[in-house]
């Protein structure tokens, strides 16, 4: 029996620069991927309705000008709004890698989607003051309620960081008790095994409550080869970090679809 | 409706780190008290008519409500705490390009606001620090008035003004005219050289005459009276024609002259174009030798175009940009590595940039040092402040393109304080055939084809750009030279061009660089035999440009195509799809003539077999009569460490040099580059256990570029300029061979190495003010043998190459004295080279007891141009000739072995020599060493050519050997636990102190 592939649509344009290796590691996860330039998107907003998945890469979308992922925010919220809204709510799996993890906290997605307007966080400058690419361990945190990294085997994954702005800053005066709600409702998927940019708590990545929409610094979409490692020869694996959440999402939306043609049947 | 302009300042909660940088650098540098800065940004927003409710709306733009907060009136001035004791406003000159503004005018337009913007920044000083001190952290930290304005308040006049209720956005008004004149040259020759320098034309009075002389023909007169052109004199359109495509920059005049040489021996020698005769003829000597069929296009098109695997083709090309870089450090090398981008971009039929290099030839960054300061030259932008600039630069450039940072450089020399040299490089993919069945490295353009333009509108900015390149510095630069490039137009162009080359949208294209229309058209008219193009359809930044500026104008992010007519509307209905601006200026004919109109009038009729062959060869002189001591003004001996250290120890020796700026550790800068986007890149930067051992190349795979899975392709870098003044020749051989020697340790295949060369070299041309040309010339001609030597002794085309021939000082020093400060003569040669995955090492030591070798010569040999000799007063003797032949064999086994597995790490022998070598080996695999050896510093230290430090599993040290039978090698010694280097068992210097001393950087 042939299954339909789940269908993500990987958003381009504008400076977003990772859309080729992002629909690469989500091909590789067992998914199907179309990469669509998000004017293209713009016009024809009803493939949303078609598509099971959203990826926003990572880049610089709008140059980083007035903060990262600003401008691309205000062009989804002002221009494509409910249709992409509407797939947050059915609970298709959205996932916003490093630019576009900053683009869905600037939109309110991250980490209440039902309280867009309300802005708890931002990813603000590193705290070591500029870009850095680097490697980074990354600790899964088994308690996390995210979809993409439920069931990891690995208590601890390796994946790139490559940004300016990486670090979690939440609302002054309320950092304690968000970084305490976030926590205890399992929103944190990963931390980073050491302080990197300056994040509060070590956040790595942050998901919604539902678990689909998962926003994160590190780029798995780096590291599905070995041939990628951080170290080349001996020392590299087969597969890489990245390659296990994308396999991870697509066998559960996979496990989706088997329970409704059973319920269905 | 009449325009009203609101102004938003925008501070963030947290102040970044920069600020204390330019804090601790005012203190350090300027000698200036400040305690403490703080920016606030600026942005001005102009609108027909009053914007309802702005500060709710621009709120929501502007401002990060967790981050930020927002001014909208005077009313948060005047809040109680430390008072700044002076506050400066940096904003954009008129027609500056201002991204932020650009950026902003979109997002308010996503909210249905149509609106002008400005942005800019205040700062706020803190601190015992007066209004000249402040001016002067300003001016020399903050800001370059080149492009931006600087205005200084005390805090009482900052808390006076109205700046929030008189708001005024910058414009670009020009006074003259917008019409076009005649240039008469029936002048006399002190005239005409008087013209040519006030025009920045950068022509000689003998072009000047050829020119004059073409203006004399009768049949030209007759035909210009009918056109209505002035008959006998050219337009300033035309003079401005010339002048760019007869620009050293673009022609290339002095590596096609006739030189009358005489070499060391006294012998003669009439050298017919020096690219003729030695670089040309490389290629096609080794590529018929060798019957090589990877040599898809080479030195034909904006890029060499090579052919490594069954599914992609790659090219490459470097570029200088030293003259902008000068000027503005981050704007010439922001706009450096955009356009060397564009060069990729319109190679063939335009293929996808995959990777990025740079490398930097600069004075070294804690230049000037006490008493020096009153030698530097006046002008160019102190050496800290060029290697930050020019970072930030290739940083920006680089990471918001998209493009990955693979390889690169920092070479440090006082002789480039009078000039930095900034080297920018980018490979590409292309499929071999596209789509519709052309093959992408073949540009065919036909008469009927429309001339488009696309990407950015055309300013002032960037005028002269190409002839000013062909000039020397001095106080005199025209302001407008400096360009701002803008990587997000950039992209989306990019973006564009991979789609409409795929859909068969054009039949060809070239990038708008140097020369601007001028040289883009005016080369890709000579595919069809002429074209006939309207200035005034141009999209312009603002009104006022005049014809001539607008055809030589190089604002950025353009690029030139051939649209076929038939596919125009597809092609304009993508661009505009894709937010790239695209206009028709015209068609290519073959009426023989380059024709420029102004609103359908014609300003400019030239012959274009006149333009592009006409001018004569350049007949110049020669000589090299062996090595000169270097210029007066760098022997400031008193500033190298001195004395000689004790010969019986080498730890000492060992960890100044790893300290000093030309080998210490560079992570700090080499990690803001992205070096990973697009998730190819096999060898990082950095590598071993802690990630920070050095790499010698950077290796990007091919298959998720399209390859296949088992390729992969090593960039290396080498120079060796510092033998320069003892022997060119020996100079251009250690460039090679380091650059070979980098991709082959890294796994580079030697039978499919390709070359290119980058020459930046001082005025070569002897002439009153340039009394030492000759030598000058004679070291270029010496460097040329030795690099057409080397490449067909390695059987390593040369596919791409660019020279710089200007890169003098002449001016002022602190004291008010005359100075010229020159480069060093410098080849940069950047090496690609086919990878078997798989095959690639890494320079780090793996294991405790893998034995340790040294392949090629380990003996006592010239310390000449090493590092030892540049920080102790050691002799410059120059070692023993190299035997390029002994060298590539070496290295093919090398390969051959690295390939059957039997090597743990391979690294170069390069800056620092043998012990170095060992020293980073050990910092990336965090293991010690025990080495046996004769231990002379002049064994140690020297860095002669042709050779690795590797490492081998004892198990497999016999067939390791095998392999390398009939090739000079010698066991070292072995990797250890211990952690420390044991030297002949009589010293140790513990792993720590090696690690330490070489992370210093600075």
């Amino acid at each position: 029996m042939s299954m339909k592939k789940p269908l993500f649509i990987v958003m381009t344009g504008d400076g977003i620069n990772c859309e080729r290796e992002t629909a690469f590691a989500i091909e590789l996860g067992g998914g199907a991927a179309r990469v669509m330039h998000v004017n293209d998107l713009l016009e024809t907003p009803e493939v949303l309705k078609e598509a099971d998945g959203f990826a926003i890469p990572g880049g610089f979308s709008f140059g980083d000008e007035l903060g990262s992922g600003q401008i691309m925010a205000l062009k989804i919220r002002h221009k494509l709004g409910e249709a992409f809204f509407a797939l947050v709510e059915r609970q298709g799996p959205v996932i916003g890698i490093c630019n576009g993890f900053q683009v869905l906290v600037k939109l309110g997605l991250l980490p209440y989607p039902a309280r867009r307007d309300e802005r708890l966080l931002a990813l603000a400058p590193n705290a070591g003051g500029g870009f850095i690419d680097r490697w980074a361990a990354l600790e899964v945190q088994k308690d996390s309620v995210c979809q993409w990294t439920q069931g990891l085997e690995k208590s601890t994954i390796e994946l790139p960081i490559r940004h300016g702005e990486g670090r979690i800053a939440f609302l002054q005066g309320g950092e304690d008790e968000i970084y305490r709600q976030l926590k205890a409702e399992g929103l944190i998927p990963l931390t980073y095994a050491e302080d990197v940019n300056g994040s509060h708590g070590r956040i790595a990545a942050l998901c919604d409550p539902t678990g689909m929409v998962l926003g994160m610094m590190p780029h798995p979409e780096a590291f599905v080869f070995g041939e990628t490692y951080r170290q080349t020869g001996e020392a590299a694996p087969v597969k890489g970090d990245g390659l296990l959440l994308f396999e991870n999402i697509i066998n559960i939306m996979n496990g989706r679809e088997t329970q409704n043609a059973r319920r269905a049947g | 409706m009449s325009e009203t302009a609101v102004r938003v300042e925008v501070r963030d909660n947290t102040q970044g780190k920069q600020l204390e940088k330019w804090t601790r650098a005012a203190n350090d540098f300027l000698g200036v008290p400040l305690q403490r800065l703080e920016e606030v940004k600026v942005y001005k927003v102009a609108t027909q008519g009053r914007m309802k409710d702005a500060p709710a709306l621009l709120g929501g733009i502007f401002v990060d409500p967790v981050l930020q907060s927002a001014a909208f009136s005077h009313a948060n001035d005047a809040e109680a705490g430390e008072k700044p004791g002076f506050i400066a406003e940096i904003s954009y000159r008129p027609g500056v390009t201002d991204n932020p503004a650009r950026a902003a005018q979109e997002a308010l337009a996503l909210t249905g606001v149509t609106a002008t913007v400005a942005s800019g920044s205040l700062y706020f000083f803190y601190g015992d620090i007066d209004a000249a001190g402040a001016r002067k952290i300003a001016g020399e930290l903050l800001a370059n008035e080149l492009i931006q304005k600087i205005d200084v308040w005390s805090h009482d006049d900052f808390l006076k003004n109205d700046r929030f209720d008189k708001v005024s956005l910058p414009r670009a008004v020009f006074s003259h005219p917008v019409e076009v004149e005649a240039v008469s040259l029936e002048l006399d020759d002190g005239a005409l050289a008087l013209l040519s320098k006030e025009r920045f034309l950068a022509l000689t009075v003998e072009e000047l005459h050829h020119i004059r002389d073409y203006y004399r023909r009768e049949d030209i007169r007759a035909a210009r009276e009918k056109l209505g052109l002035p008959p006998a004199a050219p337009t300033d359109v035309e003079i401005e024609i010339f002048a760019q495509t007869w620009s050293e920059h673009c022609k290339h005049k002095i590596f096609a002259a006739k030189i009358d040489y005489t070499g060391p021996e006294g012998e003669k020698r009439e050298i017919d174009s020096l690219y003729k005769s030695y670089i040309k003829k490389a290629t096609t000597d080794i590529k018929a030798a060798r019957k090589l069929d990877w040599l898809i296009s080479v030195f034909s098109d904006n890029a060499g175009i090579v052919r490594f695997d069954g599914k992609v083709d790659l090219c490459i090309k470097v570029e200088t940009h030293n003259s902008p870089s000068a000027l503005d450090p981050y704007g010439g090398a922001l706009t450096g590595i955009l356009g060397v981008n564009r060069d990729i971009l319109g190679c063939g039929l335009g293929a996808r940039p995959i990777a990025n290099t740079d490398v930097f030839c600069f004075a070294p960054p804690d230049m000037p040092r006490g008493e020096e300061a009153e030698l530097m030259p006046q002008g160019p932008k102190p050496p800290r402040r060029i290697l930050d600039g020019v970072h930030k630069g290739v940083e920006d450039g680089g990471n918001k393109s998209g493009i990955p940072t693979v390889n690169g450089a920092f070479f440090f020399d006082r002789d480039y304080a009078g000039k930095p040299l900034v080297f920018v490089g980018t490979a590409g993919v292309m499929p071999p055939v596209l789509p519709d069945g052309r093959p992408s490295s073949e540009k065919k353009l036909s008469a009927g084809d429309r001339i488009v333009v696309i990407g950015g509108a055309v300013g002032a900015d960037g005028i002269h750009g190409a002839t000013f390149s062909s000039l020397e510095l001095d106080e005199n630069a025209p302001a407008t030279a400096v360009q701002i490039g803008d990587p997000l137009t950039q992209k989306r162009v990019l973006d564009f061009l991979m789609e409409a080359r795929d859909a068969g949208l054009y039949s060809a294209i070239t990038d708008n660089g140097a020369g601007g229309l001028s040289s883009s058209i005016g080369e890709m008219a000579q595919m069809s035999g002429g074209a006939s193009l309207d200035l005034a359809l141009c999209p312009v930044k603002y009104p006022g440009l005049s014809p001539w500026e607008l055809m030589v104008s190089e604002s950025q992010e353009r690029m030139s195509l051939a649209v076929p007519p038939e596919k125009l509307a597809g092609f304009m209905e993508l661009a505009a799809r894709r937010g790239v601006s695209a206009c028709d200026l015209g068609a290519f004919d073959a009426s023989g003539l380059l024709t420029v109109l102004y609103k359908g009038k014609i300003v400019a009729s030239l012959d274009l077999a006149f333009l592009h062959d006409s001018l004569p060869q350049m007949q110049l002189r020669a000589v090299w009569n062996g090595p000169k001591p270097r210029a007066r003004w760098s022997e400031n001996t008193a500033l190298r460490e001195g004395r000689m250290p004790a010969p019986e120890k080498a730890g000492p020796a060992l960890l100044a040099l790893l300290s000093s700026p030309n080998i210490t550790s560079k992570e700090k800068w080499v990690r803001a580059y992205d070096h990973e986007v697009q998730a190819a890149t096999h060898l990082k930067p950095f590598t071993g256990k802690a990630a920070d051992g050095p790499s010698d190349a950077g290796v990007v795979w091919l298959y998720p570029h399209g390859g296949e899975k088992e390729n992969g392709v090593a960039i290396g870098c080498g120079l060796a300029p510092r033998l320069s003044p003892v022997d060119p020749l020996r100079m251009a051989q250690c460039a090679v061979d380091e650059a070979v020697r980098n991709v082959v340790a890294s796994g580079g295949d030697p039978d499919t190495l390709c070359l290119l060369d980058n020459f930046c070299w001082p005025d070569p041309v002897e002439s009153a003010k340039n009394p030492d040309g000759a030598y000058k010339l004679g070291q270029l001609v010496r460097a040329c043998q030795g690099l057409y030597d080397i490449c067909t002794a390695y059987g390593a085309p040369l596919v791409s190459g660019k020279d710089s021939m200007k890169n003098d000082f002449r001016g002022k020093d602190a004291r008010g004295q005359d100075i010229v400060v020159s480069v060093l003569p410098t080849l940069m040669v950047t090496a690609m080279a086919k990878v078997h995955m798989g095959s690639v090492a890494g320079s780090a030591f793996r294991a405790p007891d893998d034995l340790i070798y040294i392949l090629g010569a380990n003996m006592a040999q010239g310390l000449a141009g090493s590092e030892f000799a540049a920080i102790y007063k050691a002799e410059d003797d120059l070692g023993p000739a190299i035997s390029p032949e002994r060298n590539i064999r070496l290295y093919r086994l090398l390969h051959k072995a690295m390939r059957a597995g039997l090597l743990r790490s391979v690294h170069d022998v390069s800056e620092g020599g043998m012990l170095v070598a060992v020293a980073e080996g050990m910092i990336g695999g965090r293991l010690g060493a025990a080495l046996e050896t004769a231990a002379g510093f002049d064994v140690l230290f020297n860095e002669a050519p042709g050779r690795f430090i590797v490492s081998v599993a004892p198990e497999k040290s016999a067939d390791f050997e095998t392999a390398m039978a009939g090739t000079e090698f010698s066991l070292l010694g072995r990797v250890t636990a211990a952690e420390k280097l044991a030297l002949n068992e009589r010293e140790e210097i513990p792993l720590q102190d090696i690690v330490t001393a070489w992370k210093k950087g600075f």
